[in-house]
């Protein structure tokens, strides 16, 4: 995917279907790959007949997980990506269940050497049942294990060296991270290759007891357009995509926020 | 003896041919009075005039109060009577025009088509996609509905020749499982209300396919799509996308859930919902929400 440039897209949802179905210059989506299966519905048949490329992004995998990722999940995974004719596909680095018990979220794995291993060993049995790439998303986490011993930049680039894997990154999160720490979020950008990048979330959240929470359910803050203008300043990403989950908005609402990521980016909108 | 002086096997052979000849001509009659013309589209139909094809006055009535409801205009007292909750906006239909003033009078909402106004707009509606040549008439309806007499004199009559022949000690076997197909004829004849033409339900079934995402199997969001989106999920899907979008205004208005559609199910047969499809937050199906935000942190995905 890397040399194509793909432009702004959007998470392709269910409940939005029919809007993303009729935005006239997009070139691509992100479907969560746990919800595809071996008929798809026909919003999505009808953007892959138009030509639109659409990418399965897991959720499932738990890649941060010290037990090995589960080759049923894996397989899942890679049916998706063949049956949707994707370049690539996504998934966290994080894990959510450990022992058997699922956690029902997203969470962060310590940065510790050890960390980095069970990533980089889960990372590459899902790549051998891949014959696309794999991106990685690192995720927002409101904590820093106690015995962290990488900082995030060395964590990420360390992982993503050993395993030749491109980097799915939500800008986001970038901004969320450093907001709840109060560190300088341009400062990743100058720690991670940025050349690796896939492509970039980009997603509103809110504040809650002045900690914020990347929710995907607001506009995407000015704060954020401005951290993917920085990003674009030093490295223009392939693709970037509106990543909403709930709380949809009125559609002329989603066609702004789009048009700022295409403004904030450079690349041209995608609703006209 | 014969029974009535004709032949047992006569008897059911002119049966069959008056059998035969009943649903024959009456499917060439139907073909004639329901056909429709194929130059005529659906797709330049409003929401409410495809609501009417699909499920006659009532849906085309609740896909106007979803429109309304969607636009923000419209809502329910306490009494369950509607209440107008803002101005109307500029381009509604003339039925929308109705229902909204309607509102203003705290009328029930199943009491909408004893309103004058309304239903003198539906009237207009309805003639309009009658002289259009998308609807059927009530007359062409009532022509159709006349054959039931047909296979339900052929019943009488076989019901008749089988008492004589259990008097006169005949065999009645094969007669008995005549009059049956007579009767099978005459209930599949007594067919329920339509509201479209042939043609105009082809296209409608097209259209919902253009429209899937509108499907309330695929909760779609009623704010992206707005007041149109709203009235032509009912148009399409019936009214469970009315309780789908605002179930307490939809059970306040006492809209009827269950509505006989002209194009078959509501859809609810889809292959795809939106569960375990929704959101990247998280990993689990349901416990993202609540204050907002994904538990740990955030979504971080």
């Amino acid at each position: 995917m890397t040399p194509v440039e793909y432009g702004v897209g959007i998470g392709w949802r269910p409940e939005i279907a029919g809007y993303v179905e009729h935005l006239p210059g997009l070139r691509f989506v992100e479907v969560v790959a746990e919800s595809v299966h071996d008929v798809l519905p026909p919003g999505l048949e009808t953007l892959l007949s138009r030509g639109v490329t659409v990418v399965p992004h897991g959720i499932r995998l738990s890649l941060g997980g010290a037990e090995p990722v589960d080759p049923a999940r894996v397989e899942h995974l890679a049916a998706a990506a063949a049956l949707l004719g994707a370049p690539l596909v996504s998934e966290h680095i994080a894990f959510v269940r450990a022992g058997g018990v699922e956690a029902g979220h997203l969470l962060p794995v310590p940065r510790t050497r050890e960390s980095v291993d069970a990533v980089v060993a889960n990372v590459k049995r899902t790549q051998a049942a891949l014959d696309i790439p794999l991106a990685l998303e690192p995720i927002a986490a409101l904590f820093d294990w106690p015995d962290d011993d990488l900082d995030e930049g060395a964590f990420l680039t360390e992982i993503l060296n050993r395993t030749d894997a491109l980097l799915l990154l939500d800008v986001a999160n970038v901004y969320a991270n450093a907001l709840n720490r109060g560190t300088d979020p341009l400062a990743l950008f100058s720690r991670i290759p940025l050349e690796r990048i896939a492509y970039c979330h980009v997603a509103g959240g809110s504040l809650h007891d002045g900690v914020y929470h990347d929710t995907h359910t607001a506009a995407v803050p000015q704060e954020v357009l401005d951290l993917v203008a920085s990003l674009c300043s030093l490295h223009r990403p392939p693709a970037l995509m509106l990543e909403r989950d709930g709380d949809y908005p009125p559609a002329a609402e989603l066609t702004a926020e789009l048009d700022a990521i295409a403004a904030a980016s450079g690349y041209p909108a995608v609703t006209r | 003896m014969d029974t009535w002086g004709i032949s047992g096997p006569t008897f059911l052979l002119w049966y069959v041919v008056a059998l035969v000849a009943v649903g024959v001509l009456a499917a060439a009659h139907r073909k004639v009075l329901f056909g429709g013309s194929r130059h005529t589209s659906v797709a330049a139909l409003g929401p409410q005039q495809v609501a009417y094809l699909n499920g006659g006055r009532r849906l085309a009535l609740y896909s106007s109060l979803a429109g309304l409801r969607g636009a923000g205009v419209l809502g329910t007292s306490p009494d369950k009577t509607l209440a107008q909750t803002q101005r109307l906006p500029a381009g509604v239909t003339p039925l929308d025009t109705a229902v909204w003033n309607a509102a203003g009078h705290r009328l029930r909402a199943r009491d909408l088509d004893k309103d004058q106004w309304v239903a003198s707009a539906l009237d207009q509606l309805q003639s309009g996609l009658e002289q259009s040549g998308h609807a059927v008439s009530p007359a062409q309806v009532k022509a159709a509905r006349l054959w039931v007499f047909a296979p339900v004199a052929l019943v009488v009559i076989g019901v008749a020749r089988l008492i004589a022949g259990e008097i006169n000690h005949k065999p009645t076997a094969f007669l008995f499982v005549l009059v049956f197909a007579a009767t099978a004829l005459a209930l599949t004849m007594r067919k329920k209300n339509r509201w479209a033409t042939e043609a105009a339900i082809k296209d409608m079934i097209k259209l919902r396919g253009q429209h899937s995402y509108l499907n309330p199997g695929q909760k779609p969001s009623y704010a992206t799509y707005g007041a149109t989106g709203a009235a032509m999920g009912v148009a399409l899907f019936g009214a469970a996308s009315l309780y789908d979008m605002d179930p307490s205004f939809a059970a306040e208005a006492e809209v009827q859930r269950q509505s006989v559609l002209g194009i078959g199910s509501s859809g609810s047969g889809s292959n795809f919902t939106s569960d375990n499809s929704g959101s990247s937050c998280s990993s689990g199906s349901s416990s993202c929400g609540g204050g907002g935000g994904c538990g740990g942190g955030g979504c971080g995905g």
